[in-house]
C-alpha cells in the first residue's frame, strides 16, 4: 500500500466545505486555463499524429490485406496496455524525460488501433460498383482513392476519430502524472496537496471536455451520413 | 375451415382501416389465396388468423368456434406458419429448426426426428446431408424449403404462407410452387396463401380473394370465375390485359377434347399434352400453321385454333399472322 | 535489470497487490453487468428505452476513467469502495450499449417467425434472442473487462491499492525495476483479461453464428 499516499487522502475526507469558489475565481487564468489549454493541445496533437499514421497504414492495409493481421496484432497489444503502464515503460526508457513528450507517444499509440480499424472499415464499405463505375470512366487508382473511397469512407473514420479522440483527452489526465500538463495536473495536485476543489474543479472540466468533443464530432459524423439525415427528414 | 366474419382492423390513432368488414371462407383442404397491391392488407388478414395481430371489429371462426378461445401461443402452436423472410434460427440446426414445434408440443425425441427426416425428404432435402447443417450453409432456394418443412413439422390441419417462396429467383420459386402443390395433393392442408403477384394466385389457389386498398374484399372465387367473370373493373385491370390467355393457363392441353388426326401428320408440330394451352397456343401462333399434333392415350390428335375457341366458349382468339398458311 | 525486475515479483507484497487489483477488477466488473444487462432485457422492446440506453452509453464511455475516481473521492473518501464504485460505473456503458443493441438487432423475420410459431415472449428472450445476441453481449463485456483491469490501475491514487501502487512506488522512489515491474504485470494482466474474454466470448457463440459469421468473412 502507498502509505504516503494514503496519510495523505485520509485528511481530504474530513475537510471543510468542499467547493472554494473564491479559490476558483483567484486562479482560474493562473491554473485552470493553462490547464485547459495544456490539454487541449496534448489530445489535438496527439490526434493528429495519430491521424498522419493511421491513414496512410489504414489504406495500406485495406490495399494489401495480408499486413492487415499483424496490424492489428500490434496496434492491439499496444492497446491493451493500461495507460499508466506504459507511461512508465516509456519514461524508463533511455533519454525519455518526464513531460509531454512521452505522454504524446503514449496517447498516439493508444488511438492507432482504432484509428487504423475505422479506416479499413470505412474503405470495405465503399460498394465494389462504385469503384468499378468510378474505373469505368477512367478515372486513376489515385483519383479513386482520393475522390470515391475516402469521401465515402468518410463517416466510418470519423466515427473513428471520435472514439479516439474522447479515448485520448480521458489518458491525457493521466499524463499529468509524468508531468505532461494538462487537466490532470489539477486533480494530482489537489490530491497531494488535498484540495478538493482542485481535484473536482479537474475532473469536471476533463469530464465536460471529452463529453462535449463526443456530442460535436457525432454531430460531424451524423452531417456525414447524408441518407441517416434524410430518413430523420 | 377458417371463417372471417366482418372483420376489421383499425390501428389506434389511425382513421381508416387497413381491413374493412371482410367476410369469407376458407374450406378445409383448400388453398385460398389472399392476392392484391400493397396495402390492401392481405398480410394483415393473414396474420389476424393466427393473431399476431388481433381483429378490432368482428370475429375469425376455425371449425366453428372463434380463435380467442385459447391464447395466442397455444392458437399458434395448431397452425403452420411461414413467411417470406423465413426467419430460420440462425444458431440451431436445421433439425432443430424443424423441430421446433413439436418440441413445444412435448413429443419424445424419436418421434421428432422420424418426423425431422420424413419432411426433409418431403422437401427434397437428403435428410442425412441436411439434418446436422446450419441456416448459413444452405442456399435461399433449401432455405425456403426447410421454412415449409418447419411449418408442416406438427401436421397442423392450418397453414399460414406469406409469400413464402418470395426470397428466391422466379426459376427456383417455380420449381418450389410446383413441389408444394404436389406436396399438398397428398396433404391437403387448409391453407391461406398471401402474394402481390396474380399469376402465382392463379397457379396455387383454388380459390382466390382479391383485395382492394382498404382492406376491402373485391372477388372472391375460383380462379377460372374470376378470370371468366370479373366482378369490377378493378378486378379486371389487377388481374390484367391477357385475362383470356390467362385462363388458357388453366386447363393443359391433354385435358381437351380433340378430335383425332387423320392423314399425315409428319409435317406438322408436335406439342406434348402436358403443356398448358395457353404454351400450347403460343406455339402453334409461332409455327405459322393453324394446327398442331397431340399425342394423347397413344392416339395422334389434332389441336387447332377453333378447339382452342370452343374451349373458350366462344370468345375468338385472332393468331397474329391473319389466317396463317392453308392446311 | 530483468533480475531486478523480476526480484520485485517475489516480494511478499506483490500477490496482494495482484489480488487486490483483480478482486476490483472482477467485482466491479460483476456489478457493472448484474446492472447493465437486466437494464438491457427490460428496455429491449421499447424504441425510446434503446435510444436513451445508447446515449447514456456513450456519454458514460466518453467520461475519463482518472476523473469519477478523483471525483468521488471528496464524497466518498478513499479505499475500496469508492474504487469500486467508479469502476463499476465505468464498466457499465460498453455492456449497456452491446447488450441494448444486440437484442434490438436480432433479425426481426427470426423474431416473427418464432413467434408465429407459438414461441411464448420468455421462450423467444432465452431461446432465440440471447442465444444470437450472445456474442456482441460478450464483446461488451471483453471491452468492459479490459477497460476495467487498465482502469484499476488508477484506483492507487484514491488508496485502493492493486498493482497500480508498484508504479506510484516505482516513480517515487526513482526504482525502475518497480516501476517496470509494476507497468509488466499490470500490462501483462490486461493482455491477459483480453485473451481470456476473447476465449469466452467464441465458446459462448454458438455454432451456427460462427459459420454465418465465416461466410460473412469476418
Amino acid at each position: 500500500m502507498s502509505g504516503q499516499a494514503l496519510l495523505l487522502l485520509q485528511d481530504l475526507t474530513g475537510g471543510p466545505e468542499i467547493l472554494d469558489w473564491e479559490w476558483l475565481r483567484e486562479n482560474f487564468w493562473e491554473d485552470i486555463v493553462p490547464a485547459i489549454q495544456g490539454h487541449i493541445f496534448l489530445s489535438f496533437i496527439s490526434v493528429a499524429i495519430a491521424l498522419a499514421i493511421a491513414l496512410p497504414v489504414g489504406i495500406l492495409s485495406a490495399r494489401f490485406r495480408k499486413i492487415y493481421p499483424p496490424v492489428t496484432a500490434v496496434t492491439g497489444i499496444l492497446y491493451s496496455i493500461p495507460s499508466l503502464a506504459l507511461f512508465s515503460i516509456l519514461i524508463s526508457l533511455p533519454g525519455v524525460a518526464l513531460g509531454p513528450t512521452p505522454v504524446i507517444v503514449a496517447l498516439v499509440a493508444y488511438s492507432l488501433l482504432i484509428l487504423i480499424r475505422n479506416t479499413v472499415a470505412g474503405l470495405d464499405s465503399v460498394p465494389p460498383e462504385t469503384i468499378d463505375a468510378a474505373r469505368g470512366m477512367g478515372l486513376t487508382n489515385r483519383q479513386i482513392l482520393f475522390r470515391v473511397e475516402l469521401p465515402l469512407a468518410l463517416p466510418i473514420i470519423v466515427a473513428g476519430i471520435r472514439i479516439a479522440t474522447v479515448t485520448i483527452i480521458g489518458i491525457a489526465t493521466i499524463g499529468a502524472y509524468i508531468n505532461g500538463g494538462g487537466l490532470g495536473k489539477l486533480i494530482f495536485d489537489g490530491i497531494n496537496r488535498q484540495f478538493p476543489t482542485m481535484i473536482i474543479a479537474g475532473a469536471v472540466l476533463a469530464t465536460v471536455l471529452a463529453i462535449l468533443a463526443d456530442l460535436l464530432l457525432l454531430g460531424l459524423e451524423r452531417y456525414l451520413r447524408p441518407w441517416a439525415r434524410a430518413r430523420r427528414a | 375451415m377458417i371463417e372471417f366474419k366482418a372483420v376489421s382492423k383499425t390501428y389506434p390513432g389511425s382513421e381508416k382501416p387497413v381491413v374493412n368488414d371482410l367476410s369469407f371462407e376458407v374450406l378445409d383442404g383448400e388453398i385460398c389465396v389472399l392476392v392484391g397491391p400493397s396495402g390492401c392488407g392481405k398480410t394483415t388478414s393473414m396474420r389476424m388468423i393466427n393473431r399476431l395481430i388481433e381483429v378490432t371489429e368482428g370475429e375469425i371462426l376455425i371449425d366453428g368456434d372463434p380463435n380467442t378461445a385459447m391464447s395466442g401461443t397455444q392458437l399458434r402452436r395448431k397452425i403452420g406458419y411461414a413467411i417470406q423472410q423465413i426467419g430460420l434460427f440462425p444458431h440451431r440446426t436445421i433439425a432443430d429448426n424443424i423441430g421446433t414445434v413439436p418440441n413445444l408440443l412435448g413429443w419424445d425425441k424419436s418421434r421428432i426426428k422420424t418426423r425431422v427426416d420424413e419432411l426433409l425428404d418431403t422437401v427434397g432435402l437428403a435428410p442425412d446431408d441436411y439434418r446436422d447443417r446450419y441456416p448459413a450453409e444452405l442456399s435461399g432456394g433449401q432455405q425456403q424449403r426447410v421454412g415449409v418443412a418447419r411449418a408442416l413439422a406438427a401436421d397442423p390441419p392450418i397453414m399460414l404462407m406469406d409469400e413464402p417462396f418470395g426470397a428466391v429467383d422466379p426459376i427456383t420459386r417455380e420449381g418450389l410452387q410446383d413441389e408444394f402443390l404436389r406436396i399438398q395433393q397428398d396433404i391437403r392442408k387448409t391453407i391461406v396463401f398471401v402474394t402481390h403477384d396474380i399469376d402465382e394466385a392463379i397457379k396455387m389457389g383454388d380459390k382466390i380473394a382479391i383485395l382492394k386498398q382498404g382492406g376491402v374484399l373485391a372477388q372472391y372465387d375460383t380462379p377460372a370465375n374470376i378470370l371468366a367473370q370479373p366482378a369490377s373493373e378493378f378486378v379486371s385491370s389487377f388481374v390484367g390485359g391477357d385475362r383470356v390467355l390467362k385462363r388458357l393457363s388453366l386447363t393443359r392441353v391433354g385435358e381437351m377434347d380433340l378430335e383425332p388426326a387423320n392423314g399425315d401428320t409428319d409435317d406438322l408440330l408436335r406439342i406434348n399434352e402436358g403443356l398448358s394451352v395457353k404454351d400450347a397456343l403460343s406455339e402453334l401462333i409461332g409455327s405459322g400453321y393453324s394446327r398442331a399434333v397431340v399425342e394423347k392415350d397413344g392416339d395422334n390428335r389434332l389441336l387447332t385454333f377453333d378447339a382452342i375457341e370452343e374451349l373458350m366458349g366462344g370468345t375468338s382468339v385472332e393468331p397474329s399472322n391473319g389466317g396463317g398458311a392453308s392446311a | 535489470m530483468i533480475s531486478n525486475i523480476l526480484a520485485v515479483f517475489t516480494r511478499p507484497g506483490f500477490l496482494t497487490l495482484l489480488r487486490e487489483h483483480i478482486v476490483l477488477s472482477a467485482v466491479a466488473l460483476l456489478v457493472a453487468i448484474a446492472i447493465a444487462l437486466p437494464v438491457a432485457l427490460m428496455i429491449r422492446n421499447t424504441r425510446l428505452g434503446a435510444a436513451i440506453a445508447i446515449n447514456i452509453g456513450n456519454v458514460g464511455r466518453a467520461v475519463p476513467s482518472l476523473a469519477i475516481l478523483a471525483l468521488l473521492l471528496p464524497f466518498l473518501g478513499i479505499g475500496f469502495a469508492t474504487a469500486l464504485v467508479a469502476l463499476a460505473a465505468l464498466a457499465i456503458p460498453p455492456i449497456l450499449i452491446n447488450a441494448s443493441t444486440g437484442l434490438r438487432e436480432v433479425d426481426k423475420g427470426v423474431i416473427d417467425a418464432a413467434r408465429g410459431m407459438g414461441l411464448s415472449g420468455n421462450q423467444i428472450l432465452t431461446g432465440i434472442q440471447l442465444p444470437i445476441a450472445a456474442p456482441v453481449i460478450f464483446a461488451g463485456i471483453r471491452t468492459s473487462a479490459v477497460q476495467t483491469v487498465a482502469s484499476a490501475t488508477l484506483a492507487t491514487f484514491i488508496g485502493a491499492g492493486g498493482l497500480g501502487d508498484l508504479i506510484v512506488e516505482g516513480l517515487q522512489r526513482s526504482g525502475p525495476e518497480i516501476l517496470l515491474a509494476g507497468a509488466f504485470s499490470v500490462a501483462l494482466l490486461a493482455i491477459f483479461t483480453e485473451i481470456l474474454f476473447g476465449v469466452l466470448e467464441r465458446a459462448f457463440t454458438p455454432k451456427g453464428l460462427k459459420i454465418a459469421q465465416k461466410r460473412q468473412g469476418r
